[in-house]
């Protein structure tokens, strides 16, 4: 299948790290990139139920001149065909609608406010409220370019847990690595394997799974520092309720305020087909 | 009866992603249960007279009748029988005899069908040469239930006003309900009578098993 | 607040599903009362600060205010709220009819901020789209909260828009009227009722609160036949100053576009210019709704030829306040020149035949605004029952229905696009439901396509292409290349027809010798009037799609014409 990624160049030496880290996602997946140079620091994603305005900050609208050169640079290096994306509609002269019709989209952790507060911990309110909208997987890539070489899903038995595992399965199809499933007991082992079961995903996960590694509720620290550093790691962004809508999973808050890998997350409205 | 998108999409003749847009717009009666959507039979047939759209609710009769047209070429020898020793010494008696052979065709309709068949044969010959003829009528026969093709060989070689002038020894005659399936076993046996393997083989007089089995081969490689 | 919302869901299952129209009047009313109060708040403020100011307009510096209001309303919209600043209306229509009804949850208070800042300080706008614009994003957000469908929200949209105007102009047929007309479009039975009701909630909501009957009180008028042929020559007049106003509005924005300087800048020129415009001529300063009361109760005192120059220098002023950075509408503008351009008229005719027995100024003022608004909005009955309403009288409504519908008809053979649709015109935007447009812009590339077609490879013998043929119902065939899966080019059956009945050839030749290169080919990206324009270039029934040069599948002209009645179908018929 065709896959498509659409990108946010942003001109700096910061996004040329996030920019390899798409191309490198790409590679693995067979996906081709599509790169949105940015004309204005405003662009609106409509969802089928939410209007997004995505504000960019300054660093993305840097030397517009060199832009284009540099992502084509770029785009050679990693020995892909360049293709950039132009939007058609606007809602006004400097607001252009971004296509959603996409199949991932790449975000550092922040795209609105200053590139220099990203660090651990902190994922911007546009980049949540996005997740939260979407129906494709969103990558959030780690600061610095890093080659990942396994894949890890997060699966806690949610139905948004199922949609990462069929994600993480897809991914390891295209890119013929193994993943391993991480687990944190709230139920007995063979809970979660009968819904795997029930879910028709016991025999791909046998055959592309390494091994699922199930941990005890209080050993998520543990489970987290298990996890290679040099592993993609697929997991669910669940919101449930007000509450819940404005902060992503408590498990997800913890899980990405602690590691450094490229996570690629999804959202309550995100659907994956095997 | 409950539908999903899918379904619904294949009765309605578009991809599921319009079925999502009209959804999404509010187009449709549907009820979301969970993250899934599903339509309501009645409520989608009330919605459809009203709007004038055709719900194609029963598409799975037309693929079975598409099945049942593309009925091999052995099965159909086998249903039209393989038969010997025909007698007579023009077109039209050979004919007659044939017939009266063949055992799958109703007994009041057999003067009808020889009519026809030496009808077919006046307007232009159905010998194509090699000593082969292929009579048929030119109208299909609504009386019989499943085609048959039926294997004549002639007690003595008749001269059929054949393409070659060659007098013809073996009739294949190809009776069918419908013209679909009569023009498929047409190109069915035209290819089988291509091969000079086979014409040789029917020049030995094989015994009908032996017959069916070499049409099954050759069947194999010609596909439809 | 998830009480709330469970309680709602559980009320939806049971009770709203089955008929959505009890939830749209409930929620309609909700939407009308909130972007009332908006439009209020909105209406209030902006009469303390004018009184407040007030004293200070005969000072010399006074030419600065209006610059210092573009300035602060300028950056506030591109620096704090971040909106990519437009004119409201237009970009409401937009999302109604392309996003159904999508708006920013931001656009429902940063441009009551804004144009309370720029009318606030003299600029000379009007606080009605900006109310609008309010009105239709609370809606809008209403329905994102419930979580509803496009056509719902869209009907939401709608009640907040006739709250909003029913609210500033106490006046609920004009908000239903001008809901329906200018941003739906449609006149569906499922969206009026709750429109309707929703305009009466911010009539009420702005009653309850202003303690008027009516904006603009007036002596009853005498209005005889001479008023009529009178009012048929008033329409001509009318019909041009709206086509003066509309051509004048969007040439200075474009000029403004141009200019060299920083978007602050220009504002600060833009209000300095509508400033000193003012000092010499303060009925041109701010919404100017006091002159036209003046102006319909006969007091106005200004002489003819003043007048006249007036109603040339309100539009200058308007144009530089809205194109040069201001934030506001041209409603209250449209309302103050047609009430000059009446008065004018009046007086000429008093000059030229001074016998006649014609109705009083104040008349005339209102059918010159009725011939404005429906000449600049082309929205006739929308200026009908504007005026009636906000005048509270029905006496001239013989001479306004003539002004009204010879205005716009006029203004609409000289300028086919009204002043809110133009730019969503030009941009190919303007897309009513029913529409030729609108069909084609909601069908997807990826709706229309087929994918089921079987791909040869660019190496194959003709011969081997000749057994796939026997066996396929195809008439299209993509050729690939071997390696990397790319698409080449087609095959045509038509257009290979003497080589395939040639069995002298079938050996003697691959694919990639008779396959057609040339053919256009779409993507996905595409939509599908640019589609349609290829295929009507050269003439094809089929188009090949190909997307990151892999081939996708083919669109044909039957499928189009197939799903297009479909869609057709599903856009016009009465829910």
């Amino acid at each position: 299948m065709n896959y498509k990624l659409l990108h946010i160049f942003r001109n700096t030496p910061f996004g040329r790290e996030t920019f390899f880290q798409s191309l490198y996602f790409c590679k693995m997946i067979n996906a081709y990139p599509v790169v949105y140079i940015p004309k204005s620091d405003k662009f609106l994603m409509y969802f089928s139920n939410d209007a997004v305005q995505v504000d960019l900050d300054h660093s993305y609208l840097t030397t517009p001149a060199t832009a284009k050169s540099h992502a084509e640079e770029l785009f050679n290096e990693m020995g892909v065909k360049p293709m950039f994306y132009e939007p058609k509609n606007f809602t006004a002269s400097s607001l252009p609608d971004i296509s959603t019709n996409i199949d991932y989209l790449c975000c550092p952790r922040s795209v609105s406010d200053l590139s220099s507060k990203i660090g651990l911990g902190h994922i911007g309110p546009k980049v949540r409220r996005i997740i939260k909208h979407a129906t494709f997987p969103i990558l959030i890539t780690s600061p610095v370019f890093k080659p990942w070489k396994s894949i890890s899903v997060f699966f806690g038995g949610s139905k948004n847990a199922l949609t990462a595992l069929k994600l993480g399965l897809k991914i390891a199809m295209s890119s013929g690595l193994f993943l391993d499933i991480y687990t944190l007991l709230e139920k007995d082992e063979v809970y979660y394997r009968d819904l795997i079961k029930k879910e028709g995903l016991d025999a791909p996960v046998s055959q592309l799974s390494k091994q699922w590694h199930f941990y005890k509720k209080s050993n998520f620290d543990t489970m987290l520092y298990d996890v290679p550093h040099n592993s993609l790691i697929v997991l669910g962004a669940y919101g449930h309720g007000i509450i819940k809508d404005l902060l992503l999973g408590s498990k997800m808050e913890q899980i990405q305020s602690t590691v450094t890998n490229n996570l690629l997350i999804t959202g309550p409205y995100c659907t994956v087909s095997l | 009866m409950e539908l999903s998108v899918f379904d619904l999409s294949k009765h309605l003749g578009v991809v599921p992603n319009t079925i999502e847009r009209w959804i999404r717009q509010g187009k449709l009666p549907v009820s979301q249960k969970g993250a899934k959507y599903r339509f309501d039979t009645k409520e989608l047939e009330k919605w459809a007279s009203k709007h004038n759209i055709r719900l194609n609710f029963s598409d799975k009769d037309a693929i079975q009748k598409d099945i049942k047209s593309v009925i091999p070429l052995s099965a159909a020898v086998q249903n039209g029988g393989v038969f010997f020793d025909i007698q007579g010494t023009d077109v039209n008696s050979v004919l007659k005899s044939a017939i009266g052979k063949i055992t799958n065709i109703p007994d009041d309709f057999k003067t009808d069908l020889l009519d026809r068949l030496i009808e077919r044969e006046k307007a232009l010959s159905t010998g194509i040469g090699n000593g082969i003829a292929i009579p048929h009528p030119r109208e299909q026969l609504g009386y019989l239930t499943e085609p048959l093709v039926s294997i004549c060989f002639l007690e003595n070689p008749v001269d059929y006003k054949a393409l070659d002038n060659q007098p013809v020894s073996v009739l294949f005659f190809i009776l069918c309900p419908e013209l679909k399936m009569h023009l498929h076993l047409l190109s069915a046996l035209s290819f089988c009578l291509r091969d000079n393997q086979f014409t040789n083989f029917l020049k030995s007089r094989p015994d009908p098993i032996a017959l069916i089995e070499k049409i099954e081969i050759l069947q194999k490689a010609n596909p439809i | 607040m998830s009480t709330i919302k469970n309680g709602y869901k559980i009320l939806y299952q049971k009770l709203f599903h089955l008929d959505d129209r009890l939830l749209l009047i409930i929620a309609g009313s909700i939407a009308g009362i909130c972007s009332g109060l908006a439009a209020v708040a909105l209406r209030l403020s902006l009469e303390s600060v004018l009184e407040w100011l007030h004293p200070f307009r005969h000072y010399g510096w006074a030419f600065i205010f209006p610059a210092i209001g573009a300035l602060l309303s300028s950056l506030y919209l591109e620096k704090i709220a971040r909106e990519g600043a437009g004119h409201g209306v237009p970009e409401v229509i937009y999302s109604v009819s392309r996003y159904g009804g999508l708006l920013r949850f931001r656009s429902s208070y940063s441009r009551l901020i804004s144009s309370f800042l720029t009318i606030g300080s003299g600029g000379s706008a009007g606080p009605e789209a900006p109310v609008v614009m309010s009105g239709s994003a609370i809606g809008s957000s209403l329905a994102k909260f419930l979580g509803l469908n496009d056509r719902q929200r869209i009907t939401l949209v709608g009640c907040g828009t006739a709250g909003a105007i029913a609210s500033i102009f106490n006046a609920p047929i004009a908000g239903l009227v001008f809901s329906i007309e200018v941003i739906l479009g449609e006149w569906k039975f499922v969206n009026i009722i709750p429109i309707a009701i929703a305009a009466v909630a911010g009539a009420q909501v702005s009653q309850a609160i202003i303690p008027e009957q009516v904006l603009f009180f007036h002596q009853p008028f005498n209005v005889g036949f001479p008023d009529i042929m009178a009012s048929l020559c008033l329409a001509l007049v009318t019909a041009m100053i709206s086509v003066l106003f509309t051509k004048t509005l969007r040439q200075t924005g474009k000029l403004a576009k141009k200019a060299p300087f920083p978007l602050w800048v220009r504002a600060v020129i833009g209000g300095c210019i509508v400033g000193i415009t003012g000092m010499f001529m303060p009925v041109v300063l701010a919404e100017g709704y006091h002159f036209i009361q003046s102006m319909i109760s006969g007091t106005f005192s200004m002489g003819i030829f003043i007048t006249f120059v007036a109603i040339f220098a309100k539009i200058f002023a308007t144009s530089m306040t809205l194109g040069w950075g201001g934030s506001g509408g041209i409603f209250a503008p449209c309302l103050l020149i047609g009430s000059l351009t009446g008065i004018v008229f009046h007086k000429a005719l008093f000059f030229l035949f001074p016998t006649i027995g014609c109705a009083s100024e104040g008349a005339y003022a209102l059918l010159g605004m009725t011939g404005i608004i429906s000449g600049v909005m082309q929205a006739p009955l929308t200026g009908i029952f504007l005026i009636v309403e906000i005048t509270g009288g029905y006496e001239t409504i013989l001479p306004l229905i003539v002004v009204s519908s010879i205005s716009s008809t006029m203004s609409h053979y000289i300028e086919p696009a009204s002043f809110y649709f133009k730019e969503l015109i030009e941009r190919g935007q303007f897309l009513r439901p029913g529409t030729d447009a609108r069909i084609l812009s909601d069908l997807n590339i990826s709706e229309l396509i087929q994918t089921e077609f079987i791909k040869v490879s660019e190496n194959m013998v003709f011969r081997k292409f000749i057994e796939i043929l026997k066996t396929s119902k195809q008439n299209f065939y993509p050729v690939i290349e071997d390696e990397t899966g790319d698409y080449k080019g087609v095959i045509q059956i038509s257009a290979i027809r003497k080589y395939a009945l040639d069995p002298g050839m079938y050996d003697m030749i691959f694919l990639n010798q008779i396959m057609d290169t040339n053919v256009i080919t779409a993507s996905l990206e595409n939509d599908l009037q640019e589609v349609l324009d290829m295929m009507d270039i050269d003439n094809m029934e089929s188009i090949p799609v190909v997307e990151n040069d892999r081939f996708i599948g083919m669109i044909s002209k039957t499928r189009i014409l197939d799903l297009y009645r479909r869609e057709l179908i599903m856009q016009t018929s009465v829910q």
